[in-house]
């Protein structure tokens, strides 16, 4: 794939579902059930969008963007789109951006510190599309 | 820990049952929520020892949450009879810190009503009492701006005064593990082998008999196990001794303060020793310590108050010349981890101290405490013990037998 994917296209998610599917095992990810929104403010355009992940047993059921409010989700994690993007390229670590407020998360704690290794096998993942921000 | 939620157990505490009280008194006062801060009070509706910040959130209705250090909210889920799904760990990240987190918990309850939530503040000589502090306060204030703030711990300190069965017997457990750590210290000490030991010595000598039986933790916040020779057991006034490095020596008076904790039911037992050889004078100061005790735990009983107590033992020392010795004061509150300050409500003469009115009820908790000090000649003893009061006297849990030996 040479093209470059604008980021939160449709395309560029239909490219994230398949790479997610393709790159992480239930086993990788923990057979984790869960679901998290990542709500992106200050887009290029203005707009507010979301991408919203939902996974069963470590199975990844829904990968949705979209703009607007997002589907409800065991956590919320809402950033600017910038901070989102530096995250995706992997010039920055989630967990520094919430240790550094650029990032806001809803939920448990406790059970966000189990996830939070597969949050990053995940951004991992979407690093490797070739994206335009 | 389900265990916790089994009625046969003798440990058993009906902590739903707390939860509703505590429920039906906020409704009654009109309270929307209830903000606890006090480690007393996470003690008494959580069944967990959190030792680190927490908080704990009471709806009006159903369970409440619980938040604390993220670094121990797994260990607490784990330990209390609330599900792992209401215990919250607070960490500085966007979104998690305690003021955030807690703030969008009670807005979330509230519904967007302006809503009464109900806090605690205060003051104690108890540093680990845990009020709200000032920037907590304002903090959430800021958060919270349409709620109306109210000091509402009178609902936790009501419904804790009188304890129940399991409440009762956790003690009486904690007080068998402290006698335990009496017996382990006595046999250590006799047949000279105090020589060369130090208070730091015979505090962990204590801990690792009490650890063995099952004791959690030397709760207290004095220094763990408190031991005092020689002229340590006479500070005048004092009563307060975490222990040193200092040796035991013969001639020397010996006071062992231990403390051991069962489910947050708290033992607290001093005994006192002659190293000997004793002189007649050390004698006597044990004799009129020993005497002062064995009156002082016939007196206890319902209906008697902490000024009437001490006017009749006061009366008594004075009688037989000792009274310059006493420390007059003879108890002080205690009830689930945390609870360990003063006796009864706030409702005395001087705010967030012991009233010296209030009036004793059946199957209220203290420790029964006094002190004996002489400076002059650098002998004191110190006296603990959990007591129930009952209708007609008083239970004393710790049963280590009362004396003042000589150590030989």
């Amino acid at each position: 794939m040479d093209a470059k994917l604008q980021y939160l296209s449709p395309e560029w998610r239909d490219q994230a579902e398949l790479k997610l599917k393709a790159e992480l095992s239930p086993e990788r990810m923990n057979h984790i059930t869960s679901s998290m929104s990542n709500i992106y403010t200050h887009c290029p355009d203005g707009k507010a969008r979301y991408l919203f992940f939902n996974y069963e047993n470590g199975a990844l059921k829904e990968l949705l963007a979209g703009e607007g409010e997002p589907p409800a989700a065991e956590f919320r994690i809402t950033g600017d789109y910038e901070t989102f993007a530096k995250i995706t390229r992997a010039e920055l670590s989630s967990q520094k951006a919430l240790m550094t407020l650029k990032l806001k998360l809803k939920g448990n704690m406790i059970k966000a510190l189990k996830l939070a290794s597969v949050a990053d096998r995940l951004n991992k993942v979407l690093s490797g599309i070739p994206t335009n921000f | 820990m389900a265990a916790l939620l089994d009625p046969t157990s003798p440990y058993f505490i009906d902590f739903p049952k707390r939860l509703k009280d505590v429920q039906a008194e906020m409704a009654r006062e009109g309270l929307d929520v209830y903000l606890g801060s006090r480690l007393r009070t996470l003690s008494w509706l959580t069944d967990a020892f959190c030792p680190w910040r927490s908080f704990i959130v009471i709806p009006g209705e159903g369970l409440p949450a619980v938040f604390t250090f993220v670094i121990d909210a797994a260990r607490i889920a784990d330990d209390s009879w609330l599900d792992e799904s209401q215990v919250f760990g607070f960490a500085p990240m966007g979104g998690q810190d305690q003021i955030e987190q807690i703030a969008d918990f009670i807005k979330d309850l509230l519904k967007n009503r302006k809503g009464r939530l109900g806090v605690e503040s205060g003051m104690s000589n108890y540093l680990p009492e845990g009020w709200l502090t000032h920037y907590e306060y304002i903090q959430f204030q800021a958060a919270l701006p349409a709620a109306e703030f109210v000091n509402a711990h009178i609902i936790i300190d009501k419904l804790a005064l009188i304890k129940d069965s399991g409440t009762i017997n956790r003690f009486r457990e904690a007080s068998r593990i402290v006698d335990v750590g009496h017996q382990a210290v006595l046999n250590a000490l006799q047949n000279g082998g105090y020589k060369g030991m130090t208070e730091t010595e015979v505090a962990g000598l204590a801990a690792y008999a009490m650890r063995k039986e099952g004791s959690e933790f030397e709760w207290s916040f004095t220094g763990g196990n408190e031991i005092a020779s020689g002229y340590r057991t006479s500070y005048m006034g004092g009563a307060c001794t975490p222990a040193s490095r200092r040796k035991l020596q013969a001639g020397e008076p010996l006071m062992v303060d231990i403390h051991a904790m069962f489910m947050l039911g708290l033992g607290d037992h001093a005994h006192n020793y002659l190293l000997g050889p004793a002189t007649d004078r050390q004698h006597w100061h044990a004799k009129n310590f020993v005497d002062m005790v064995k009156l002082t735990l016939a007196t206890y009983r319902a209906g008697i108050t902490p000024s009437k107590l001490a006017e009749e033992l006061m009366g008594f020392a004075d009688s037989r010349g000792f009274s310059d010795y006493m420390v007059p004061g003879f108890e002080h509150g205690i009830g689930l981890m945390g609870d360990e300050w003063r006796i009864g409500l706030n409702d005395g003469p001087f705010p967030y101290w012991t009233n010296p009115e209030h009036v004793y009820q059946e199957n209220e908790l203290l420790i029964c405490a006094m002190q004996y000090a002489c400076p002059d000649e650098k002998i004191g003893f110190r006296y603990e013990n959990p007591i129930v009061i009952g209708s007609s006297g008083c239970e004393a849990l710790s049963r280590f037998p009362l004396g003042i030996e000589e150590i030989i």
